[in-house]
């Protein structure tokens, strides 16, 4: 086995920075392996990557100490170009990296600045086009195609180039669940039918870990912290204590008191012999009973029979579902099946079409949007896009201002919702040095200082390692439990839906196909198929041992409930 | 996806749709540069007709067209007017004739050669007007970068063209969203709710986070290209840009005719300075 990339006491300091973000890498990646890239946030598993890429030197500038050798290219005096010729690269910004203003000419851009002749571009993009499945969309435009086609775009993009090794940066980021499967599956064929050398740069481990993973290197604090074979790496307890989410059914079976060790074969499910844990699992399980305390809470919001239309197109079809004071639910399903469309039909943005929203009994058609938004708060995906002063106070002080309180009822709110979103010490900050998790902190204070009664959270968990993710998370089940606020997520992160919510609302092109507890939401075939979403490693687990799915999800979360509340 | 700015993304199949980029941008600015060169309402005319021709022939979205052309067409003919307000004898400087037709008080007169400028200076504006909205709905901005690149402009400004189309459409997607999130704190855009200076300052609110976030994915876009190894060499080839269609081969002695035309009115231009610069039948 050869050497394609080969770090040798590599440290790298970025120019605006005063620390090290990576320190004394030790790496050899041989050619044909397939390498996972596992950290949190801030771990410099990106980093790593730009290193690799060529983006380190050439577009982030700052001081290389040791020796990086990618294909024989030692990339500090390399060009990015030259390095591009054995390194293809898919980013994690889908849409940014699509430059073209359709498919084909988007494959073909890298043909395009290397000044092949059309007739010749024609061809490759055809077949590189073929290999990802996107032959038949080559005069679509980016504005009609989903997420994952764009990646496969992307990913078609660098193949004709016949490089070496395929980077994917976060690939998983901005895919529903099964378009993630379905990008596993792509790069693991990829790897297999035309023997490149794979790199995928992700925290999403048990997603990754859907097909095989020669190696895994796990980073945190710019340092490799274990090289070793995903069994190995399940088997440790190193994923909990550096920020990554274990998979679901190691959680499981830990939870049923199972250690594991070296010789197990964690990595996949289906290889896991889980007969040998039979017993311990079925001596735990114990069926939990329905608590049903929700339900008599009082109807907070009714949507009765609403429609909506985009032009003609149907985005809302016969939508009817009640909404408890108190209560936190998932608005789950793919992209464009009506979830956002739901949400904006819920702040008054839209109104329906047909059919009627009653909120406390009344109909909503009375208040304004300026009303509602004192009922019905919003937070975005991306903190950026709320973002509007300088400083933490002020943003908050906003939608006060904007909705004509006096003074001294604003100094009040602020402060309070201040001490409520833990940023009272922070009231002061300049809101761009906050990273992303306080960003999104102060997003959700800012709607809160309205005192609404629901807030939808759009994707709150996006872009965020584990450890960010259940900061966020904790904080938002705080604001339910203590302050008594209805919380909506509208999300395609399935694993949020089990441990956070007490129902989910399932959308499928404008229908909504189910409306049930989550754990049986999770565990109809049906609608996991028809929703896009994942059927979980639970759900295996059950099946392969004999108990109820739905039970067994049930008394999963009634679990992992206790283990949280105990810290 | 909500296309209100006239951009068309896929190309279409008539006569002119199937030209490239190439034919397309070249006829385009010689016709524009002829426009400008000239005030003779014997060659604006023939033009003005061929964008009329042109502008139905590639079967553009009707109630779009028609509200724009009637707003520009009402908005100039408002200008007129108040062009003659202030002169109203304007075509004896530019004409060289001053037949009045009609005298309201002696200032305010109407002479035929006012009216006949007037004639010439709209056909002047509608033919420009009514030829660029026949381009831009026939033209991709893919098919714009590589005719722009066929007439030797460097291709790092033709990208530029055609990435800024490319984004705009995401653009005005974030600023919808940003829109809805600000209008649900309770900004209000509202005409009738607020006053004009109040929205404005309003609108800054949401260009905020818009330009912030567009800095973001501009240095997205940028590793992205760097990555595909844009700007490696000197030149570039485009995947958009077909190879002549029949409709190509027609026109290619056209576009020769044209740049024949266009040198003519230069030259002209340089060596003869008439006293009046619009041509008048009875003068």
């Amino acid at each position: 086995m050869s050497a394609v990339i080969e770090f040798k006491d590599f440290s790298f300091r970025y120019k605006t920075q005063n620390e090290f973000t990576l320190h004394d890498i030790n790496l050899t990646i041989n050619k044909g392996e397939k390498v996972l890239i596992l950290g949190p946030s801030g771990s410099g598993k990106t980093t790593l990557g730009s290193c690799i890429n060529g983006l380190i030197p050439f577009s982030f500038d700052g001081e290389i100490k040791g020796s990086c050798n990618v294909c024989g290219l030692e990339t500090k005096d390399a060009s990015i170009f030259k390095i591009s010729e054995h390194v293809g690269t898919v980013q994690q910004d889908t849409d940014a990296q699509f430059v073209g203003l359709s498919v084909g000419e988007d494959i073909a851009f890298s043909l395009e600045n290397d000044m092949v002749p059309r007739p010749e571009m024609l061809e490759r993009v055809e077949s590189s086009a073929t290999i990802v499945g996107m032959e038949k969309f080559l005069k679509s435009v980016p504005y009609n195609i989903s997420g994952g086609q764009k990646q496969k775009t992307a990913l078609a993009g660098i193949l004709h180039n016949d490089v070496e090794i395929l980077l994917f940066d976060e690939p998983l980021a901005s895919l529903d669940p099964a378009m993630g499967m379905s990008a596993v599956d792509l790069i693991d064929r990829i790897h297999r039918d035309h023997h490149k050398t794979i790199l995928i740069i992700e925290h999403r481990l048990e997603d990754v870990l859907y097909r095989h993973v020669d190696r895994v290197i796990l980073m945190n604090e710019g340092k490799i912290l274990l090289d070793t074979t995903p069994d190995l790496l399940l088997s440790s307890n190193m994923l909990k204590e550096n920020g990554i989410r274990e998979p679901l059914y190691i959680s499981a079976l830990k939870n049923a008191g199972v250690e594991f060790t070296a010789e197990d074969k964690l990595a996949s499910i289906e290889d896991l012999d889980i007969d040998r844990y039979k017993d311990k699992i079925l001596e735990h399980f114990h069926t939990v009973k329905e608590s049903e305390t929700k339900q008599k809470n009082k109807k907070l919001i009714e949507v009765r029979n609403a429609f909506f239309y985009y032009d003609d197109y149907p985005a809302l079809k016969d939508i009817s579902f009640d909404l408890y004071e108190g209560e936190r639910i998932a608005v789950v399903g793919k992209n464009g099946a009506g979830k956002s469309t739901l949400a904006k039909l819920l702040c008054g943005i839209i109104r329906p079409a047909k059919g009627q929203i009653l909120i406390e009994g009344e109909d909503y058609l009375k208040y304004s949007i300026k009303e509602l938004g004192e009922i019905v708060g919003h937070v975005m995906q991306n903190p950026n896009q709320m973002l509007v002063k300088d400083i933490i106070r002020e943003e908050i002080e906003l939608a006060l201002k904007l909705n004509g309180f006096s003074q001294e009822v604003t100094n009040q709110r602020v402060e309070e919702t201040l001490r409520m979103a833990g940023l009272y010490p922070m009231r002061n900050w300049p809101v761009s040095v906050l990273s992303y998790g306080q960003k999104k902190r102060v997003t959700i204070a800012s709607i809160l200082a309205l005192q609404p009664k629901v807030i939808i959270l759009d994707e709150p968990t996006a872009g965020q390692d584990y450890f960010h993710y259940t900061e966020i998370m904790n904080f938002i089940c705080e604001l339910n439990e203590k302050h008594n606020i209805t919380i909506l997520f509208v999300t395609h992160d399935m694993h949020l839906a089990i441990e956070y919510t007490d129902r989910a609302i399932v959308f499928t092109d404008g229908e909504m196909i189910g409306d049930d507890k989550v754990y049986r939401i999770l565990s109809d075939d049906d609608i996991i198929g028809r929703a896009s979403l994942k059927k979980t490693s639970l759900v295996t687990i059950a099946e392969k041992v004999g108990i109820d799915p739905e039970e067994y999800i049930h008394y999963f979360i009634e679990c992992e409930k206790k283990e949280r509340a105990n810290g | 996806m909500d296309n209100k700015l006239f951009i068309t993304l896929t190309p279409g199949n008539t006569f002119i749709d199937r030209l490239t980029g190439k034919t397309k941008v070249r006829i385009f600015f010689l016709l524009i540069f002829i426009l400008t060169f000239t005030w003779d309402i014997r060659i604006m005319l023939p033009i003005l007709i061929l964008s009329i021709v042109s502008l139905l022939s590639i079967k553009p979205d009707k109630k779009k067209n028609v509200a724009i052309i009637i707003f520009v067409l009402l908005m100039n003919l408002f200008n007129l007017f108040l062009t003659w307000v202030i002169k109203p004898n304007y075509g004896l400087e530019m004409v060289g004739g001053s037949t009045v037709l009609f005298r309201f008080t002696d200032f305010f007169i109407v002479t035929a050669e006012t009216l006949w400028y007037f004639l010439v200076r709209l056909t002047k504006f509608m033919a420009s007007f009514l030829l660029s909205l026949a381009f831009i709905q026939s033209i991709t901005p893919s098919e714009l970068a590589a005719g722009l690149h066929s007439v030797k402009i460097p291709y790092k400004i033709c990208t530029i063209v055609s990435l800024a189309f490319r984004y705009i459409p995401d653009i005005t997607r974030d600023f919808n969203n940003i829109r809805i999130s600000m209008q649900t704190r309770g900004l209000e855009l509202d005409s009738r709710k607020s006053s004009l200076f109040t929205r404005l300052k309003q609108y800054i609110l949401i260009l905020v986070p818009l330009i912030i976030t567009s800095f973001d994915r501009v240095g997205n876009i940028a590793n992205g290209m760097d990555l595909r190894g844009f700007g490696k060499n000197r030149d570039k080839t485009y995947y958009c840009e077909h190879e002549d269609t029949q409709g190509d081969k027609v026109l290619a002695p056209v576009v020769l005719l044209l740049c024949g035309i266009l040198l003519t009115l230069i030259v002209l231009k340089i060596l003869y300075k008439p006293l009046y610069e619009v041509w008048c039948p009875w003068i």
